[in-house]
């Protein structure tokens, strides 16, 4: 937590001491204010979704980067069917178009007394509800040997960007006949196909560019999402390739050797050619310093409204928050971060409470024509977060079909980036 | 919870024709009633934010059919289907199931609405 100086402090009191004596004066003068930490999928729906409802708030949206480039997709990219720039999206739209001040640095903390956003610059951000999407952490001290130095040599490509672009170069540059090994991580982590996603996407790179080689999966689970869809597909495409191996074999990843890029687990140590490390994960880090975060690693919210069950006036969406049966996902992170927003619009504007609606569907390529896709509705309530309804692509659906659900995956991300950023 | 595999996915918009073709005149357009009120429209664009996660507000979708723009009863005749399953796709038989008729009628209303930039879901 900040520590507040005196001339801070007593400035903040003193405001605090006059507001209640002039509420009128203070509504009338100033617009609610809003500040949303974190431009990723979360942060920017809700930014983008609080301005354009034309509710006279004053929106800011505090990020670091100057673009994003989207996780989601980026399997693609390392097959090589995609470019890097293709997955990247900047701000201008929502500053130019919906009128959010776009703050470009990093936040530090947040002080949930003084309702305060503090800037690396020094700069102070007052808010009357503030949201934080800081999506993940990486638990490096979980692997013995693995550390932020480390990804530059083994890297997670769990963020994408110069990670995703460092792993694509090991891949074009690793001989063929070599061993690619990907630890995958445990439960719960951001999107629970991709790793597997990753193995069959890069399976098909190397069917055509290096197809001696192997691809080893290392996972702390004894299994994953859509196993049998991942395992027909990898008999199907890439017959003795991809071998995957279950936490009960590998007994967790215990440690990384990142000169001899090796992978150690309690069954055995594995040399790699090229290693993807994807560990264990938590909500980010400014969602540890501002006191979001619970014993899981994880951020309790209100279930209806997305606010934290820790801290209140601060919202949370996203990957980093513990969101019932909701699947990290960039969908569920927009499907969250939307409800958010009318829950403040609600609580600054006092419109109509929404009754919220939450949805996920992932679409998961197994080759460049091959994909498959789930759909989920879920039911909140004060208490949690259900899934209430779900649907999932079967083994044995025709080729046709899955060429169509790649088709409808490459307009859902037009589509859905338009949300979020256009 | 309700677990089902199924081979439903999106259509295109070829069979897309052939449905509404065959559909059934919209029964939930709620007809006379006015949703144009301030309180019907956000509640409307509160429905839509939903929508708006594969189906883009300005109409210029990409192999997802467009549905901004386009008339109210085609709209509420298409999510019927969805909801029946005469007309197959995972994520609108899901996500109608979750929406009242009401919920149906008034984001269709909205929807119908906005800009005319296409005409055909």
């Amino acid at each position: 937590m900040n520590r507040w100086t005196r001339r801070e402090f007593t400035h903040l009191a003193g405001a605090a001491c006059l507001a209640p004596f002039s509420p009128r004066v203070a509504r009338a003068q100033a617009k609610a204010r809003v500040v949303v930490v974190g431009g990723g999928v979360g942060g920017a729906t809700v930014a983008k979704y609080l301005a354009a409802s034309k509710k006279g708030l004053d929106v800011t949206l505090v990020e670091p980067k100057p673009s994003y480039t989207t996780c989601f997709f980026s399997n693609l990219y390392l097959a090589g069917l995609r470019s890097l720039e293709s997955l990247t999206h900047s701000y201008e739209t929502l500053a130019q178009k919906y009128g959010i001040t776009v703050i470009h640095d990093m936040a530090e903390a947040v002080d949930p007394v003084a309702k305060i956003v503090v800037l690396k610059n020094g700069t102070k951000l007052a808010y009357d509800r503030a949201v934080i999407a800081p999506g993940i952490a990486f638990r490096y001290s979980d692997i013995e040997g693995y550390d932020e130095a480390g990804t530059q040599s083994l890297p997670h490509a769990w963020n994408a960007g110069p990670q995703t672009k460092l792993l694509r170069e090991q891949l074009e540059s690793m001989e063929d006949g070599g061993v690619f090994v990907i630890t995958a991580p445990p439960n719960p982590f951001r999107c629970p196909p991709g790793p597997y996603e990753r193995a069959s996407l890069i399976a098909y790179y190397f069917k055509q560019f290096k197809p001696r080689a192997k691809i080893l999966i290392l996972d702390a689970k004894d299994s994953f999402f859509e196993q049998d869809l991942f395992q027909d597909g990898w008999s199907r495409h890439y017959p003795g390739m991809i071998e995957w191996l279950p936490g009960q074999f590998t007994g967790g990843i215990k440690a990384v050797d990142v000169k001899g890029r090796a992978v150690k687990t309690a069954g055995g140590t594995f040399k790699a050619a090229v290693a993807n490390i994807i560990p264990p994960q938590m909500a980010g880090e400014l969602a540890q310093r501002a006191g979001l975060v619970d014993q899981s690693g994880w951020c309790p919210i209100d279930p209806l409204t997305f606010e934290s069950k820790l801290q209140p006036g601060i919202h949370v969406v996203g990957d980093a928050t513990s969101a019932g049966d909701m699947p990290k996902s960039a969908f569920v992170t927009n499907s969250q971060a939307k409800v958010c927003a009318f829950a403040i619009a609600t609580a600054l504007t006092g419109s109509e409470a929404a009754e919220p609606h939450l949805f996920n569907t992932c679409f998961t390529f197994l080759a460049a024509h091959d994909a498959v896709s789930d759909a989920i509705s879920f039911k909140a309530t004060a208490e949690t977060i259900k899934i209430s309804e779900i649907l999932l692509s079967a083994v044995g659906e025709d080729a046709e079909l899955r060429r169509q659900v790649v088709r409808t995956a490459n307009g859902w991300y037009d589509a859905f980036t338009h949300d979020v950023f256009g | 919870m309700a677990l089902r595999r199924t081979p439903l996915s999106f259509l295109g918009a070829q069979r897309t024709r052939q449905i509404f073709a065959l559909a059934i005149t919209a029964t939930l357009a709620g007809l006379g009633v006015d949703r144009s009120s301030a309180r019907d429209i956000e509640r409307g664009a509160r429905l839509a934010a939903a929508c708006a996660s594969c189906h883009r507000l300005d109409g210029r979708d990409t192999a997802i059919p467009p549905i901004a723009g386009v008339d109210q009863d085609k709209l509420v005749s298409a999510m019927q289907a969805f909801k029946s399953g005469k007309r197959p796709s995972q994520m609108m038989y899901i996500m109608v199931r979750s929406l009242t008729d009401e919920e149906v009628a008034t984001v269709a209303h909205y929807f119908s609405t906005l800009g005319k930039e296409t005409t055909q879901p």
